[in-house]
């Protein structure tokens, strides 16, 4: 227990030394710069949540577009300057929200869009958690599609494939970071409990974990959850960075990405998915007047997947990530029978 | 409201849509059977089929049946790439590293055709001798639909055969019930897989063309949601039963569509959603699908 | 006494963990020998290795005179070696007559495969009469039989047995060993493992005892039956 207390002066040491640097940077950095900078940040957020469910827990969802999406436009449609909504064919905020006159400030709507998204893993979570690895993969990957969908054609409150734009430029630097920070924190405080611990034998062995006496369905539901929440939040900074939000930009090639950052820089660490976003990001934006000029759309993207498959081939634990002898070794596979290899229920 | 023609109409195109799911669901399964891989890639290989098959024979003016026996050839080599080049690697890995590893591929592959032919899609035309347009009474199709429905019996045929009479075929068949055992009896395994990925690569190759030709236009990521269909096409067929893919592609087939059609129009853009709504569904209430394997074995 | 089957000093890992340990035995020509030992000793490792299946960390295999240690697998059963897994081993979904010809993967001659067919048929009425319907609903003894006739099919000089008595009624075990001596007698040098001692005794020539993979105990079946431990442990006193 003594040990504990070292390392959480070490987060507010960093924090303050964040904060410092982030001061100067804004005060230094041209806007495309700093832009990029917030990207980052964001991008680390939607990394870092996924690295719980997926890295940690060992639950391969591909739908945490979904889960960001439904930030971006929940704190959206709350904060949307009453003034405008008329104008950009969106609906006044109902009495219970807080009446036709109010638009919400962006720490509570951002909050807003986060709960929400959680309850959506909640919901989602509680039915697809249950299936075997790949099929909870193509399940959440549908739940991604069915939300994309829903933005698309519930042109009333989504404004449908325009999407909505002129939101409020509200994300700034600071607003990023603190939510990276405050994620970073409940991560690593799950993960560094017996909360966590369990979590990370879920992802070894199921079956060895429920002996032990740990309910999968508690921990998972947990770990998605919150995963949500934060991918929720980085949604709504995205909204309100960005200025405009269309459905497609919440699909597959954004999960993609998050999954190649996350990936590449070590999945179920905790500095391999920042690592991940800081390199990737920084990669787009040094080739992207490359692509722009030379005209050779889809060039970055090639180039991230060309990463994940070489990755994934010869450094699967990522740059930052360190070998793991996987619990579940060939024999045991073995010994599992026919009937387990077409079981989809765990 | 809805008279029988269009009924009739909208079944046309969704047995249409079923042939194509069942083809794709067919080179799916193999794989998934031996492998427990969804290779996300397999939706690649449409879209290479159908940009080769746009080159080959429209661009170079090859004739139409030279064409098609080339794409298939492309579309077992380029399969037989992937097997050698990337799965091999990960044999005995977790599962999830092949998962992860062909969503690489796949859009790899997307974005080199993104890259070397164009962004915006490509007008494929339906070749002429395909094009003729016959009106019923009941139904108005085009000789393309009836060959689509043709050459995907045929090529189901032909795969049927192939597992249920050959040497090799049965070998599959056994390789993907227990890979553990087959080898142990000193069954190639490695040669069973590669074929396995060669002829589904072959056919999805070929369903390229199907879609192109039927539906007139082709781009660079038309594979993708087509080939996640697929998979849930598996599912809903039950996994682990041949026929059951093909029986999978065809209900969904006709759900996607014929969903769409009943509902009013509005409700159009949500056909992608069904389906995964569907997938959903039939994980939670039936997971072993309509076909799939129950515990009628004795042990 | 010329050996169709020899194992050298083999030693086999699972990772770290040597299942067998500088294991040796031998295999005469037309003999039956029987492995025995308790669960986890290395008796499947054993056979696995011979196979080809597993590769021996250290140590050698020889077979009909060849060294075929870095063989693959499939070609050990071109040359004659066949294996009958633990718990029969059969495609369930696949028909009767399906296993069977999958037993004759690797031989290219059609005629001789169909005949040897016949044969087996011959020998198992039942599985004639199963021919085609789904391995998997066969009984537990059906199954043994299907197993091995599938390792008949493919001609085999050398046919390694994996505890084929397990999970079967007393009746069908006697059938099973009857049916072991009649492979024999026609020419196939059998290594049989066992966990029920005293039937596999029985019927072998020579027997090897196994524990935590290595040769604990090796004779004739008189040697070993007299052995105070071996009586204890494997025929219950």
């Amino acid at each position: 227990m003594k040990r504990r207390i070292p390392q959480e002066l070490w987060f507010v040491v960093g924090g303050l030394v964040l904060f410092g640097a982030l001061f100067v940077a804004e005060k230094t950095l041209n806007r495309y710069l700093l832009h990029i900078l917030i990207l980052m940040g964001i991008y680390s957020i939607a990394t870092v949540s996924l690295n719980l469910t997926n890295g940690y827990t060992g639950l391969f969802s591909l739908g945490h577009a979904a889960f960001m999406a439904i930030g971006a436009y929940t704190s959206t449609l709350l904060t949307f300057p009453v003034s405008l909504r008329e104008a950009y064919d969106l609906p006044r905020l109902p009495w219970f929200l807080g009446g036709p006159n109010a638009a919400w400030s962006f720490f509570p709507a951002l909050l807003a869009g986060g709960a929400l998204a959680s309850c959506a893993a909640l919901l989602i979570g509680a039915p697809v958690l249950r299936l075997r690895g790949h099929y909870l993969s193509v399940a959440s990957l549908g739940f991604m599609v069915i939300v994309v969908t829903f933005a698309k054609t519930l042109k009333s409150v989504t404004r449908g494939p325009m999407g909505i734009s002129a939101i409020p430029l509200y994300t700034n630097v600071y607003w990023t970071f603190l939510w990276l920070f405050i994620a970073v924190y409940v991560v690593w405080r799950i993960v560094n409990s017996r909360f966590g611990r369990a979590l990370m034998a879920l992802r070894e062995d199921e079956t060895a974990a429920q002996v032990l006496g740990i309910y999968p369905m508690k921990y998972k539901l947990f770990a998605f959850v919150v995963g949500a929440f934060f991918a929720g939040v980085a949604g709504g900074l995205y909204a309100h960075l960005t200025k405009a939000i269309r459905p497609f930009e919440f699909s597959f090639t954004l999960t993609f990405q998050i999954v190649v950052m996350l990936i590449v820089g070590g999945m179920g660490t905790m500095s391999g998915p920042v690592v991940g976003v800081v390199l990737l990001l920084a990669l787009r934006y040094a080739l992207k007047p490359l692509e722009e000029h030379l005209k050779l759309y889809g060039l970055i993207e090639l180039i991230y997947a060309l990463l994940l498959i070489v990755v994934m081939l010869w450094k699967p634990e990522g740059l930052v990530g360190r070998k793991r002898v996987s619990a579940r070794g060939r024999r045991e596979r073995e010994e599992e029978g026919e009937w387990a290899r077409f079981s989809i229920l765990k | 409201m809805f008279s029988l023609s269009y009924f009739l109409q909208q079944s046309m195109n969704g047995v249409i849509l079923g042939c194509i799911y069942a083809l794709l669901a067919l080179g799916m399964t193999v794989v998934y059977g031996i492998l427990r891989l969804i290779n996300f890639a397999h939706g690649a290989l449409i879209t290479l089929g159908a940009f080769f098959m746009y080159f080959v024979f429209f661009r170079l003016g090859l004739p139409f049946v030279a064409a098609l026996f080339l794409v298939l050839g492309f579309g077992g080599v380029m399969g037989l790439v992937l097997d050698l080049v990337a799965y091999r690697k990960l044999r005995g890995g977790p599962e999830v590293a092949l998962l992860i590893t062909s969503l690489g591929f796949y859009t790899f592959i997307e974005n080199l055709t993104k890259l070397i032919v164009s962004p915006q899609p490509y007008a494929f035309k339906t070749p002429e001798f395909l094009a003729t347009l016959y009106r019923t009474p009941y139904l108005t199709f085009r000789t393309v639909d009836v060959f689509i429905i043709l050459s995907s019996l045929l090529i189901m045929l032909a795969f049927h055969l192939f597992v249920k009479r050959t040497k090799l075929g049965i070998a599959m068949r056994a390789t993907a019930e227990n890979l553990e055992i087959a080898n142990l009896m000193g069954i190639e395994v490695n040669r069973v897989i590669s074929v396995a990925f060669v002829l589904g690569s072959a056919i999805a190759a070929f369903t390229g063309f199907l879609w192109g030709a039927k539906y007139g236009q082709i781009s660079y990521d038309m594979g993708f949601l087509t080939g996640v269909k697929a998979f849930v096409a598996v599912v809903v067929g039950g996994v682990g039963s041949i026929p059951g893919a093909m029986l999978g592609g065809f209900v969904l087939g006709l759900a996607e569509v014929l969903s769409i059609a009943v509902l009013p129009t509005r409700f159009a853009e949500y056909r992608d959603g069904i389906v995964f709504a569907i997938l959903i569904l039939v994980l939670l209430i039936r997971p072993s699908g309509i076909m799939g394997i129950r515990e009628e074995v004795r042990v | 006494m010329i050996s169709l089957l020899k194992v050298e000093k083999v030693t086999v890992k699972y990772g770290v963990i040597p299942a067998v340990r500088e294991l040796e035995l031998e295999v005469g020509r037309g003999q039956i020998v029987a492995l025995l030992g308790a669960n986890g000793a290395g008796k499947t490792t054993t056979l696995k290795t011979i196979v080809g299946v597993l590769r021996p960390a250290r140590g050698r295999i020889f077979y009909d005179g060849k060294d075929i240690t870095s063989l693959p697998a499939p070609q050990r059963v071109r040359l004659g070696i066949a294996l009958v897994p633990e718990g029969r081993g059969i495609f369930n979904r696949l028909t009767v007559r399906e296993n069977l010809l999958l037993g004759a993967y690797h031989r290219r001659d059609q005629g001789g495969v169909l005949q040897d067919l016949e044969e087996v048929y011959r020998l198992f009425p039942r599985l004639k009469e199963r021919e085609n319907q789904i391995a998997g609903t066969l009984s537990g003894g059906e199954q043994q039989m299907l197993a091995i006739g599938r390792g008949l099919m493919s001609r085999p000089r050398l046919m390694l047995l994996d505890e084929p008595s397990l999970g079967l009624a007393p009746l069908v075990v006697r059938e099973l060993y009857t049916l072991i001596r009649r492979i024999r007698e026609s020419g196939v040098t059998i290594l049989l493992v066992e966990q029920s001692a005293p039937m596999a005794i029985g019927v072998a020539d020579y027997v090897y005892v196994l524990e935590t993979g290595m040769v604990k105990i090796a004779g004739t079946p008189r040697e070993v039956e007299s052995l105070e431990e071996v009586k204890k442990v494997y025929l219950g006193g």
